[in-house]
């Protein structure tokens, strides 16, 4: 689905950014990349989904039209605040012709009835649910995830993160999930990958068998997560 | 000590009560804005009776009106009063279409705003009078010259905050329209103009106020007919009745045409997460 050869985006000569970044993700994968702030994991996902062009490096996708190779999803919801929820589910796109999808999409993401609803209306949670049904709608081959949960507090977390579950469950999405949050790694993603270094680099890669829906508390992911621990141990360099 | 704990037992140290919501006091709120201009009528309308000040200073607020409604009915009024409005209007328009064009241009391309934005802001420095003997030696005493200075006075607020606002788009807006690989023009249109918009119509409301404030200067200094000349003509033959009315009268239209700018900018910008929405 997604083929990432030897792409390097650095900052000040050098010292900050990714660098030798080789990637592959499968269709319906769910990848995660883990690593210390600074080791340019958000800035792998800006240079996939083309918001900074200055990388070197292929990058291949099996997508007809580039239009919506990549679906982005930002730590912050972004909305646009002049648009209520509908609007916002249907920026970018003629409203008529995706209003019914958008409607879907909002029940899918527990939305309905604030379809009208103005972004500053809404709780922090209530707003990322609001993105992840505009990021979904032009069914992007691939979903990027930058940190999406990482400003809400823990149950609103959990919530969510079983929401994108369910909506895997439904379309299959291939996604590539930026985090810093271990739990959230393991609980979510097929594969993990762990970056670190200034700039960064991929440390190693990680296979979770376990089926999904996962338990939180699984004894098998707690050792994977010593595992991953260790492997960041942030005193090595 | 025990007594302390018996006392917080019986009255819990936080105590909430919930307290209705008190009714929307709108109608009370604007009666309570009436009274001291009622109280200022009343006392100027004794004043004048009781001959604390001389008539021909400040005559009573009847006799203004006595005066206003004589011209009003004999149509002479009307005239003045149309071709103030129409001077506004029409300055106003023409000062808003080159801000936003302008505003538009410096606030989106770089080398525009690199290539116009310093001249605009030197001549934004000029004190806005200093225009009016070359309007007139450029254009003569018509109505143009007139239009032209109410023109440049809505201009530069319209311009500026045209500008500072699309200048001042969040960038991670825009980076939403970047993943939906919107075109510049998509970009303009469905990001920044809105984005833009509350600030775009505090430059028309501050416009607008320039807009009249520059027609007085205009008809003050050289017109044959308007409500600033009326004022002229009031003063030069000793009628402060005349002047006073229409000074009342700038008032009444200055507020009911903010007033007008007021509820677009209410209703356009009902999506702002600030106090009047909350």
């Amino acid at each position: 689905m997604l083929t990432v050869k030897k792409v390097s985006r650095t900052f000040q000569s050098g010292a900050t950014g990714f660098e030798n970044i080789d990637l592959q993700v499968k269709r319906g994968e769910v990848v995660g990349v883990l690593g210390t702030s600074g080791c340019g994991k958000s800035t792998l996902l800006r240079v996939l989904s083309g918001l900074d062009p200055e990388y070197e490096g292929s990058i291949q996708t099996k997508s007809e039209n580039r239009g919506n190779a990549f679906g982005m999803m930002f730590q912050e919801p972004r909305l646009m605040p002049w648009l209520d929820v509908l609007d916002n589910v249907t920026f970018g796109f003629s409203k008529p012709s995706k209003k019914e999808a958008a409607l879907e999409l909002i029940e899918t993401v527990g939305l309905k009835g604030f379809e009208h609803h103005y972004p500053k209306d809404l709780s922090g949670g209530m707003a990322q649910r609001a993105a992840i049904a505009r990021s979904l709608l032009s069914q992007p081959d691939i979903l990027l995830l930058d940190e999406p949960f990482s400003a809400l507090d823990a149950f609103t977390k959990m919530q969510l993160q079983d929401l994108l579950l369910s909506i895997w469950e439904k379309h299959h999405t291939t996604t590539l999930l930026v985090t810093h949050d271990i739990d959230e790694a393991l609980y979510l993603c097929d594969r993990i990958v762990i970056m670190r270094g200034q700039p960064g680099q991929i440390e190693s890669e990680l296979f979770i068998q376990r089926p999904k829906p996962r338990k939180r508390g699984d004894a098998v992911l707690g050792e994977l997560k010593e595992q991953i621990l260790k492997e960041l141990d942030f005193t090595k360099r | 000590m025990s007594s302390r704990t018996e006392a917080a037992v019986s009255s819990p140290a936080v105590q909430r009560t919930k307290i209705k919501p008190a009714p929307k006091r709108k109608w009370g709120g604007a009666l309570l804005g009436l009274v001291l201009p009622v109280l200022i009528l009343i006392l100027w309308e004794t004043a004048s009776r009781a001959g604390w000040v001389a008539p021909y200073l400040l005559p009573s607020p009847t006799a203004v009106v006595e005066e206003m409604s004589g011209m009003a009915q004999e149509g002479e009024l009307w005239g003045h009063i149309s071709i103030t409005l129409y001077r506004v209007f029409a300055g106003f328009f023409a000062g808003l279409a080159a801000a936003v064009v302008l505003g538009a241009a410096t606030g989106y391309s770089r080398i525009a705003r690199q290539l116009l934005d310093p001249m605009l802001q030197a001549l934004r420095a000029i004190p806005s009078l200093a225009w009016v003997p070359l309007f007139v030696l450029w254009i003569g005493i018509g109505e143009a010259s007139k239009i032209t200075l109410v023109a440049v006075g809505v201009f530069f607020p319209v311009y500026l905050n045209l500008t500072s606002g699309i200048q001042g788009v969040d960038r991670k807006l825009i980076e939403v329209g970047r993943i939906y690989h919107f075109t510049s023009l998509q970009q303009i249109k469905k990001v920044i103009l809105p984005a833009a918009l509350p600030s775009f119509i505090v430059g028309l409301r501050s416009g607008l106020s320039l807009g009249w404030m520059f027609v007085v200067a205009a008809e003050l200094l050289g017109a044959s007919q308007g409500l600033g000349y009326l004022m002229v003509y009031g003063q030069n033959t000793s009628a402060p009745a005349i002047v006073i009315g229409s000074i009342l009268l700038f008032a009444v239209f200055g507020k009911i045409t903010d007033e007008v700018l007021k509820r677009i900018q209410t209703r356009a910008l009902k999506w702002q997460d600030n106090l009047e929405n909350a």
